[in-house]
């Protein structure tokens, strides 16, 4: 069930990455960061952040926004929710 | 995928066969100011990928000092600045770096060489540590000093650079240590912000606009505005889903300080002045003071009326018998607005684009000066369509909402409010008079004679200079070399000795025309004077007026024993009008460059020969 939902999250997080940078190439993986894009810089992981608030009706809070280092976070992040 | 998705699809596609203009056409119509932040970068970053060149517009430089996070917003008013024709390069200073920016003359923002600075503060630099229960005579002196700091900071600047100014005013807070009370004590928190954006107001120079951020802020909801979760991970200081409000506004603000706005408002009648149809209701079935919509529409009169007292022409394009069409301004007793407000009337069945452009002649404005209301989506969709340059709101389907919807698109932004602007509806009504005498006689000569008209020549000077820089800023047509100065520049070369700056006013039979033509002259050599710049509204053409003021010009070269006249004409799209007018003078060409886009002519003085007859008697003032 778990698994089955962390899927899902992971298929519509893959989808925010794809419009925010704009290349529908990009398959995301759990360790995932911004090393491994090289437009991910701290001015797109604002709208990164907002882009995942938006999809997935949550709100992070100020401190959780910066922790957000990798995809895997993210998703445990929207699990919580 | 939905509607917004499917647009942009198709506006990427349109960039990748690059057909740009297209792309950018479409582009501009989808996003509204205050969609959300994900919708306003979208658009940046699709915009990012149009070559500016491929677009056709002007060129600007804007030097934003914030002290704030400022890229997201930087990114979004790229494209807002092109939705008003200007590609924007900006320079952005390194975070909370303001004072360092502006007081060492050799930053960086100056090596930018920026046209417009703008200072992007917001309350937390508001700096007034004022003790709970502080007296009043005390009060005054902190936001004096609060006030003093930006006032310094721009007397700085404008020694360094001649770049225009906009200043953030406080975007006042929602917390209120004293709750509701602080309504009622002038030292609480909330009256000392109303207090500073007061005293800043009152304080600002020649060369500086306000931006109301606070205005903005409670516009787009301050619950919202200070969502503090960005304030506080990344510095930016206001709502992120607010950038494009805050972009676009500020995009009419600059449009404004480069003389953009709109100057006039084409309305149609029935369901938009008042309720009904006159023709088929008659004046007492239309709806006009009672009732719901009644009292809608003559809020909206008094709104329209409101505008033409600030300078906003009004004109009026309707389809209905003209006699009929003007019986409520004539005979209804709730009417606001009368004959005498509207310049320009014009009631019959031709197609309402065919009508605008009439009413652009007859006003010799540009119909990129034009707003029209209409009630009815056909005739709107008509318009857009045939005349593409004439902004058309959306109207609601309640006329309760039309102040509203007009209002949100900041159609007649400005910087400046002269005399000169109070009464400019009544100067284009009078004008449309001189034309209808016009027509009436035989030849010209008689016309002219019988204006009787009087000019004045001055020297420029403090008192004219918002009306001087207005001419300058805004006129196209007749304009030699389109030079544009602020404010400050102007008072810099009115100082200046080697420099000569007139002045003239019109007035006739029907009316005073105000100042309508301002020359600048330089001493470029003992022998040599150049006309560096001469413009003249093109409400006074062919009257004699450019004689008149070609005998004003010898007349300071004979005093300054100068043997010869340098015009030069710089060639833009709207400026064909005077494009022969030194050879039609008299001056002989001298040299053609740029593919015959810029030209220089000579004037050699002679004697007597030099002066022109004019119908026009010269009064001096000095």
């Amino acid at each position: 069930m778990e698994e089955e939902k962390r899927k899902q999250i992971k298929d519509r997080l893959n989808r925010v990455f794809q419009e925010v940078f704009d290349d529908d190439s990009i398959q995301i993986f759990d360790e995932m960061n911004s090393d491994d894009i090289e437009e991910w810089d701290s001015l797109i992981h604002i709208t990164l952040v907002v882009s995942v608030e938006k999809e997935f009706c949550i709100e992070l809070n100020a401190s959780e926004v910066g922790k957000l280092e990798n995809v895997a976070a993210m998703i445990d992040i929207i699990m919580s929710r | 995928m939905n509607q917004r998705g499917q647009n942009m699809q198709r506006i990427k596609k349109l960039i990748i066969k690059e057909e740009f203009i297209e792309a950018f056409k479409q582009l501009q119509q989808f996003p509204l100011p205050i969609n959300d932040f994900i919708v306003q970068q979208k658009c940046a970053r699709l915009f990012s990928k149009i070559p500016k060149e491929s677009l056709g517009l002007k060129p600007i430089k804007i030097g934003i000092v914030g002290t704030s996070t400022m890229e997201h917003f930087a990114n979004v008013f790229y494209f807002w600045m092109a939705k008003e024709g200007f590609d924007v390069t900006l320079y952005l200073t390194e975070f909370n770096t303001l004072d360092q920016s502006i007081l060492n003359p050799e930053s960086k923002l100056y090596e930018f060489c920026p046209d417009i600075v703008w200072f992007f503060t917001n309350y937390r630099d508001v700096r007034m540590d004022i003790p709970f229960g502080c007296p009043a005579e005390v009060l005054d002196e902190y936001i004096q000093e609060a006030v003093s700091r930006y006032v310094s900071l721009w007397c700085a600047l404008q020694r360094y650079s001649s770049a225009f100014i906009i200043q953030n005013n406080a975007d006042m807070p929602l917390t209120r240590i004293f709750g509701n009370y602080e309504g009622s004590v002038s030292w609480g928190r909330s009256n000392l912000m109303r207090l500073f954006n007061l005293k800043l107001s009152q304080s600002i120079v020649p060369g500086v606009a306000v931006f109301d951020l606070d205005y903005i802020s409670s516009l787009y909801g301050k619950r919202l505005w200070f969502e503090s979760k960005y304030w506080y991970h990344s510095k930016h200081s206001f709502a992120l889903d607010a950038v494009g409000l805050v972009a676009f506004r500020g995009a009419r603000l600059v449009s404004a300080i480069k003389g953009q706005s709109k100057k006039c408002i084409v309305v149609d009648l029935d369901n938009t002045l008042w309720g009904g149809v006159i023709g088929d209701d008659g004046l007492e079935g239309i709806r006009l003071g009672h009732g719901a919509d009644g009292e809608a529409f003559v809020d909206f009169q008094k709104y329209l009326l409101d505008l033409k007292n600030r300078g906003i022409i009004l004109a009026v394009c309707s389809k209905n018998e003209e006699e009929t069409a003007k019986l409520p301004f004539l005979k209804h007793p709730d009417t606001q607005i009368v004959l005498d407000d509207i310049a320009v009337f014009v009631a019959n069945w031709d197609n309402k684009a065919d009508n605008i452009r009439e009413i652009a002649a007859v006003l010799n404005i540009g119909l990129d000066s034009i707003v029209f209301i209409d009630d009815n989506p056909v005739e709107r969709a008509l318009v857009r369509n045939m005349l593409p340059s004439v902004s058309v709101p959306e109207l609601s389907s309640d006329p309760v909402r039309y102040i509203q919807d007009v209002e949100e698109h900041c159609f007649f932004e400005t910087i400046s409010y002269s005399i000169e602007d109070q009464s400019r509806s009544e100067m284009y009504r009078v004008d449309v008079q001189r034309k209808e005498l016009q027509h009436k006689c035989t030849d010209i000569s008689t016309f002219l004679q019988g204006l009787s008209m009087e000019a004045v020549v001055g020297e420029c000077d403090q008192m004219n200079l918002s009306r001087i820089s207005q001419l300058i800023n805004k006129s196209n047509q007749f304009h030699l070399t389109t030079t544009r100065y602020t404010e400050t520049q102007l008072t810099v070369m009115m100082k200046d000795s080697n420099v000569i700056c007139r002045y003239f006013k019109l007035k006739d039979c029907f009316g005073d025309n105000g100042l309508i033509s301002v020359i600048i002259l330089r001493k470029a050599n003992p022998l040599d004077l150049v006309v560096d710049t001469w413009v003249m509204s093109c409400r006074v053409f062919a009257r004699g007026m450019e004689d008149f003021v070609h005998n004003e010009i010898v007349s300071i070269a004979k005093t300054l024993c100068c043997s010869r006249i340098i015009g030069r004409y710089v060639a833009t799209k709207k400026n064909a009008v005077v494009r022969d007018l030194y050879s039609k003078l008299g001056y002989a060409l001298i040299k053609s460059d740029n593919g015959e886009t810029e030209s220089e002519w000579v004037y050699r003085i002679h004697d007597v020969l030099d002066y022109k007859t004019t119908f026009i008697k010269k009064e001096e003032v000095f």
